[in-house]
């Protein structure tokens, strides 16, 4: 969970402070910590939004000070003692306020998105969400739009598979390998920078597997009942044990340009010149990104990647016979 | 928390003290009753604050407000609409609250929290997060998660944010745009009107002011800052205008096509054939941008072949001369 970032802004903090209000309100009585989690905040944060809450309220009439009954108020013994929230007067802001253009845009891009998964959701019931929300907006959400990836018959087993609850058996041929034949109980389909990944329980390795679906080939449902959906997921792009080390050189200004290559690499800056060190699953992956910067990208370790990189660009080169 | 003791309060509370005070008035409050009785104002004037700051505040404090979508009304002189100093501020609560008659049934919620996890750490996701709680706040009840699949959107562009504030507020912005080729980034004043995501790139669409003309643009081409200037266009400028880019992507693509020879049993035939239509030995991929073309072509090393176009060979045979260059011996 994304924990509070470190200055946020007061204007975000009211805004806050005022869907927390209907929140207690429909809760009548919440957990601290339940109300935390629902907040994206700390439990410690949430109690001292809380005791804000109870500084705020009408004006004072005429020159004096409000009066406790122009506050509003929570049940102090619940907080304390049992770390309850209980709202036990309230001034206004009782509704939900509308949705920011910005949130309404969020959530109808993200829309679209999960629409275009096979069988997600049917189309009259997103028409209608789509009208809700912009309804449902202070103002006209700006257009962001998600262009959906095609969906083709791999993804449509694949998805038959995960809702049949049986396994599927296919080829599939893994980056600079010879190609496998498989038998997966399927667990989730992950979609990311509009790849498609099947992870599932792998019948060949007897673990949990992540799959690049446009390595996927010879796809068929089995009658094999899924035996392994329970087992624990790893996350889509887990470092393996058996990782490199490479350190890579590029002018810092296309650092964004290198994309999911440097999330978990570490950095640092010199002259506008960056220096990344990052784990790789193999030299293989390496080479490529080379040839992809043309000269931007520069291999400094390990020396054999740095070498099947120059290879791999003049192999390349060689076809054009220059 | 002891705001009464003449501590200054935090700013939150006094926002929130401003909300709360023009949403009880029916016929709205004059400035000089805000300052003199909101929680917030009033101990900054009860310790010493001057009129000017104060009034400097509110106007502050009212732009934060509308920030966040919250309508302020200013009910001016009915005799002269144009002096304020009469005027009266209030937030309606029809257009603060939404709308009673949107409910969301358990279904949709189901597939709106779905909607809402798209966006990995960004911008976006602190946004969806936040318009989820909103709808959760209602009090539906929710169908159980829709499993099976985890969409992600990656958005890594900082031209993101202030481009959808642009589109968002209707702003002309300014910003550098460096051309694969040129050697500097050029200034383009743009009005921007729609974000597209198309082949895992974003991309705005925008009216070139200087151009005359709709042009779209790669975010990751943007080099700097994106600027708001204080000029605004029509919101009727943006309507269609996200369908329309993504027709104008498409189309792009449709029009320009590489002729390619492929290794059988390799990376690159795996990753290009879905995307392409076979010839015989040779593989047409459309394309919308040589430059990411060629980008992608070349990490293919010997797996791929360029026939047509001629420019686009060009492009990946630099590519890979430079890449050979860069990564060679000492020797070398």
């Amino acid at each position: 969970m994304p924990e509070p970032r470190t200055s946020v802004p007061a204007a975000d903090r009211a805004a806050l402070m005022m869907q927390l209000v209907p929140y207690l309100i429909g809760k009548g009585e919440v957990p601290v910590v339940e109300a935390a989690a629902d907040f994206d905040v700390s439990p410690q944060r949430m109690r001292e939004l809380v005791r804000r809450l109870t500084v705020i309220g009408l004006p004072g009439d005429g020159g004096f000070w409000q009066l406790p009954n122009d506050l509003f108020d929570i049940d102090w013994d619940l907080l304390e003692e049992r770390d309850l929230i209980a709202i036990t007067n309230s001034v206004g802001l009782e509704r939900t306020p509308r949705l920011t253009a910005g949130e309404a845009s969020a959530l109808l891009a993200g829309l679209r998105v999960a629409t275009a998964l096979p069988g997600v959701g049917d189309s009259d019931l997103v028409r209608g969400l789509l009208a809700k929300l912009a309804r449902g907006a202070s103002a006209t959400p700006p257009d962001v739009i998600v262009a959906p990836a095609p969906v083709d018959s791999v993804r449509e087993t694949v998805d038959r598979a995960l809702r049949e609850r049986v396994a599927v058996s296919f080829t599939y041929k893994a980056p600079d390998a010879a190609a496998t034949t498989r038998t997966v109980d399927p667990v989730k389909v992950h979609l990311a920078n509009g790849q498609w990944y099947l992870q599932g329980w792998c019948h060949l390795r007897q673990a949990m597997r992540t799959f690049h679906l446009d390595r996927v080939s010879e796809l068929s449902l089995t009658e094999l009942p899924i035996e392994h959906g329970e087992e624990p997921v790893p996350a889509l792009f887990e470092p393996g044990a058996e990782d490199l080390v490479a350190r890579i050189r590029f002018p810092a200004s296309i650092a964004m340009l290198l994309g999911d290559y440097l999330d978990r690499a570490e950095v640092s800056v010199e002259a506008g010149i960056a220096t990344a060190t990052m784990r790789v699953a193999d030299e293989h992956s390496l080479r490529r990104l080379a040839a992809r910067h043309g000269g931007a990208v520069e291999i400094l370790e390990p020396a054999g990647a740095r070498a099947a990189a120059r290879r791999w660009a003049l192999a390349g080169l060689e076809q054009y016979g220059v | 928390m002891a705001s009464r003791d003449g501590v200054r309060s935090a700013p939150e509370e006094r926002l929130v003290n401003l909300v709360v005070a023009l949403m009880a008035t029916e016929q709205g409050l004059t400035k000089e009753t805000i300052l003199g009785n909101v929680a917030g104002y009033r101990e900054q004037r009860e310790a010493g604050a001057s009129k000017d700051a104060l009034e400097k505040m509110f106007e502050r404090d009212k732009e934060s407000l509308r920030g966040l979508g919250i309508p302020i009304e200013t009910i001016g002189d009915y005799a002269d609409p144009d002096d304020l100093r009469e005027a009266r501020y209030r937030v309606p609560t029809a257009e603060y609250a939404l709308p009673d008659d949107i409910a969301f049934s358990p279904a949709e919620v189901a597939l709106l929290n779905l909607a809402g996890g798209v966006w990995s750490q960004s911008s976006m996701s602190a946004d969806a997060r936040s318009g989820l709680r909103k709808i959760r706040a209602l009090g539906i009840a929710v169908d159980a998660p829709i499993i099976g699949y985890s969409p992600r959107v990656s958005l890594r562009e900082p031209a993101f944010r202030p481009l959808q504030t642009a589109i968002e507020q209707c702003r002309v912005v300014r910003f550098g745009y460096l051309k694969p080729g040129d050697p500097a980034p050029r200034r383009r004043h743009v009005q921007p009107l729609a974000l597209v995501e198309y082949e895992a790139r974003w991309h705005v669409l925008g009216d070139d002011l200087d151009a005359g003309a709709e042009r779209t643009f790669l975010l990751s081409r943007i080099a700097g800052e994106v600027e708001l200037t204080r000029a605004r266009f029509p919101e009727a400028r943006r309507e269609g205008a996200g369908e329309r880019a993504l027709a104008g992507l498409r189309a792009v693509a449709a029009r320009q096509s590489a002729e390619l020879q492929v290794r059988p049993g390799t990376e690159a035939e795996l990753r290009l054939s879905r995307r392409g239509t076979r010839d015989g030995q040779r593989l047409h991929v459309p394309y919308v941008d040589a430059h990411i073309l060629a980008d992608e072509l070349a990490s293919y090393g010997p797996e791929v072949r360029v026939v047509a176009p001629a420019a686009l060979r060009d492009e990946v045979v630099g590519r890979l001369r430079a890449a050979a260059q860069r990564n060679g011996g000492p020797d070398a």
